[in-house]
């Protein structure tokens, strides 16, 4: 299968961060290779690196938000989910203040995405109660 | 010389082991000091096999001899640092014996260990979790820095202490401010002149306490004071300790939001679920273990009922009414430059593109980047501008420790193939042969005898917390009495048996050893 492109990256795993190339076809991931020019592994990859890429095109991922209705998770619109969510953290900061809501941010995601999630948390809900996995 | 601290560097850091096992074909010695005979024990010159949770009778044994000996530098010790007669008077009492009779090990091995750490040109401390996940994780990192203060061993290349760490972003994350106390740019929150500036720049009053650590929070939870709890791309039911206890908790929440990517375990039992775009469908930035900070990108297109982590935050706080807009993860670089521009003000973009990757602190434009932290140390006009202290520490044992009902400790970590709670690895490339696919309790040869097991047979390990049922690896890499495990497999939720035991000050749960008992099957 010959690749559409290529894109650099750098892989999702373990900190060590290691630069890899996508090969991409069909909008699929379809190899991982190290990157010779990554300061970090100069083309090495480790079996993670390489080949535990599949999850991204998993057909288990989640495809659509989910809201418990009678006990169930149920399939709603992100519209039904993102209301039901704002009015019920509004009316917890409300009632209870806003130390009675706390986040576990992922170490996983992007810088960009953590800036985003610890301004939400200190700015929109008032409240220091953030920390992730960096205990560890 | 590397002096390599609880971290099982092949299997959890491969990249970093090829490295380090390349720079000892040019003459780098490693001390490996693990209660496991790792793969790394292999290109060492000295295995220091110490009982788990000892680290802190062996650092406190170590510096004991460099001052005895006097194998540090006094000049340098007494410009840079305060505090040195306490901690004199604290590793007064581990002599070499005595830090022996704790780890296990032979006096002489302390003896020698130290002697030759000191005196290397260049020596490096790296660390994973084997130092951390302890009752007393921030006291073993506190001795470990007061090791390599004592010595002079920071500050300049080849020197320093390097803590590897476990996932791509975690450094990123605590950075960003994901930490109770922090504001992004490691700022601290408590800080007057800090605060003010975000709070300029967001049009808020910000909360100036600390909020709490997960390990705080889950007490909260226990208290029914946490209504509402918040988890992205985290799976605390599997990965946490004592996951009975976990499950209770977050049955007690009125409300439980869980964004990921995968159905896991603790999605399962949330009440909203959201569904998140992953790595190779969103653009940005990571953080790696040692500040380098890099560009990651977009190498697809994601389905189109699945939003991005900020994206979703972005549109929650506009509907709050706190209105947070931005076109793409660049524009919230920049306003990360802009407040945190000591750490990151020349690090655009465009640099990141063109130049790989930049250490911060990288201030401005035309900085390189910082590839060596604490320099001052050893600049003329720098020394003694800025102290550091020595902050003394105690051995203290694990808590729960092995006895006659419960009588190997069990302790915790990972294994190559898989990671975490392997949402993501159990989805490999076709064709990838993989050498483990199920969980094992390793345990020594001479133990394994001792109970009649034989190698792949099924063995119930239990705690005083629960119980799960696994196969049993007969292994020497063990020390008799230990046994190990990780937490990948869903089937066996090793985390059933840790203890809920944390660090007082860090939250750190003690992963890394618990009491348990092995029973044959019939
Ligand atoms: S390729 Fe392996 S060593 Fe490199 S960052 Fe990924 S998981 Fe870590």
């Amino acid at each position: 299968m010959e690749p559409t492109k290529q894109v650099k990256t750098v892989c999702g795993y373990c900190g060590t961060g290691c630069g890899l190339i996508l090969d991409v076809k069909d909008n699929e991931i379809i190899r991982v290779r190290g990157d010779k020019d990554a300061p970090v592994n100069k083309g090495q990859t480790c079996i993670k690196g390489a080949f535990a890429y599949k999850y991204v095109h998993a057909k288990e991922r989640l495809k659509h938000p989910l809201l418990r209705k009678n006990g169930v998770l149920t399939k709603v619109s992100w519209e039904e989910a993102l209301n039901f969510i704002a009015d019920r953290l509004s009316f917890f900061k409300e009632k209870w203040g806003p130390d009675s809501i706390a986040m576990f941010a992922c170490a996983r995601t992007t810088n960009e995405s953590n800036y985003i999630t610890q301004k939400f948390m200190r700015a929109v809900i008032g409240s220091n109660n953030i920390d992730g996995c960096n205990r560890t | 010389m590397l002096l390599l601290m609880g971290s099982n560097t092949t299997e959890a850091h491969p990249i970093i082991a090829n490295r380090m096992k390349k720079a000892v074909r040019s003459g780098l010695k490693i001390i490996v000091v693990d209660p496991r005979k790792i793969d790394m024990v292999k290109f060492s010159h000295r295995h220091l096999q110490l009982e788990v949770g000892s680290d802190i009778a062996l650092l406190n044994g170590m510096m004991h001899v460099i001052i005895q000996e006097r194998l540090y530098d006094e000049e340098w010790v007494r410009k840079n640092t305060d505090d040195f007669e306490k901690l004199k008077e604290k590793v007064a009492a581990y002599t070499p014996e005595f830090a022996a009779k704790i780890t296990g090990l032979n006096p002489e091995d302390i003896v020698a260990a130290a002697r030759e750490y000191a005196t290397a040109e260049n020596a490096m401390i790296a660390y994973t979790l084997g130092i951390t996940e302890h009752h007393c994780g921030v006291n073993n990192v506190f001795d470990i820095a007061n090791l390599a203060l004592l010595t002079g061993h920071i500050g300049r290349k080849g020197n320093g202490i390097m803590p590897l760490r476990g996932q791509n972003n975690v450094q990123g994350a605590g950075d960003m401010g994901c930490l109770p106390n922090q504001l992004p740019g490691a700022f601290p929150l408590a800080d007057d002149k800090y605060r003010k500036r975000f709070e300029d720049h967001w049009g808020v009053k910000l909360n100036p306490n600390a909020g709490d650590t997960q390990t705080r929070t889950f007490e909260r939870m226990e208290k029914g004071e946490v209504k509402a709890l918040y988890i992205i791309g985290e799976n605390p039911l599997m990965a946490d300790v004592h996951m009975n206890h976990t499950r209770k908790l977050l049955e007690n929440l009125d409300l439980m939001i869980v964004q990921d990517i995968f159905l896991t375990e603790t999605a399962e039992m949330a009440d909203v679920v959201l569904p998140a775009k992953s790595w190779g469908e969103v653009e940005g930035t990571y953080t790696n273990t040692d500040r380098r900070v890099q560009r990651v990108r977009k190498a697809v297109d994601a389905h189109p009922h699945v939003k991005e982590d900020w994206e979703i935050l972005c549109e929650l706080s506009t509907l709050m009414g706190y209105e947070m807009n931005y076109e793409n993860s660049e524009q919230i670089w920049d306003e990360i430059r802009l407040l945190a521009h000591e750490m990151y003000g020349g690090m655009t973009y465009e640099r990141l593109d063109k130049e790989y990757s930049l250490h911060y602190p990288c201030p401005d434009l035309n900085h390189p980047g910082t590839f060596v932290l604490h320099e001052r140390f050893y600049r003329p006009e720098g020394a003694g501008e800025k102290r550091a202290s020595f902050i003394p520490v105690d051995y203290t044992p694990p808590v729960e420790e092995p006895d006659e009902e419960y009588p190997f400790v069990l302790t915790t970590g990972r294994r190559y193939e898989a990671y975490n709670t392997h949402t993501q690895t159990r989805y490999y490339q076709e064709g990838i042969k993989i050498k483990q696919t199920h969980e094992t309790v390793d345990i020594h040869p001479d133990d394994a005898a001792r109970l009649g097991l034989e190698d792949g047979e099924m063995v119930t390990v239990s705690s005083r917390r629960g119980s799960v049922r696994v196969p049993a690896k007969v292994t020497d890499k063990v020390k008799p009495g230990l046994v190990f495990m990780s937490f990948h497999w869903r089937d066996v939720p090793t985390n059933v048996l840790t203890i809920n035991e944390y660090d007082p000050i860090s939250g750190t749960a003690e992963f890394k050893a618990c009491a348990v008992k092995i029973e044959k099957m019939n």
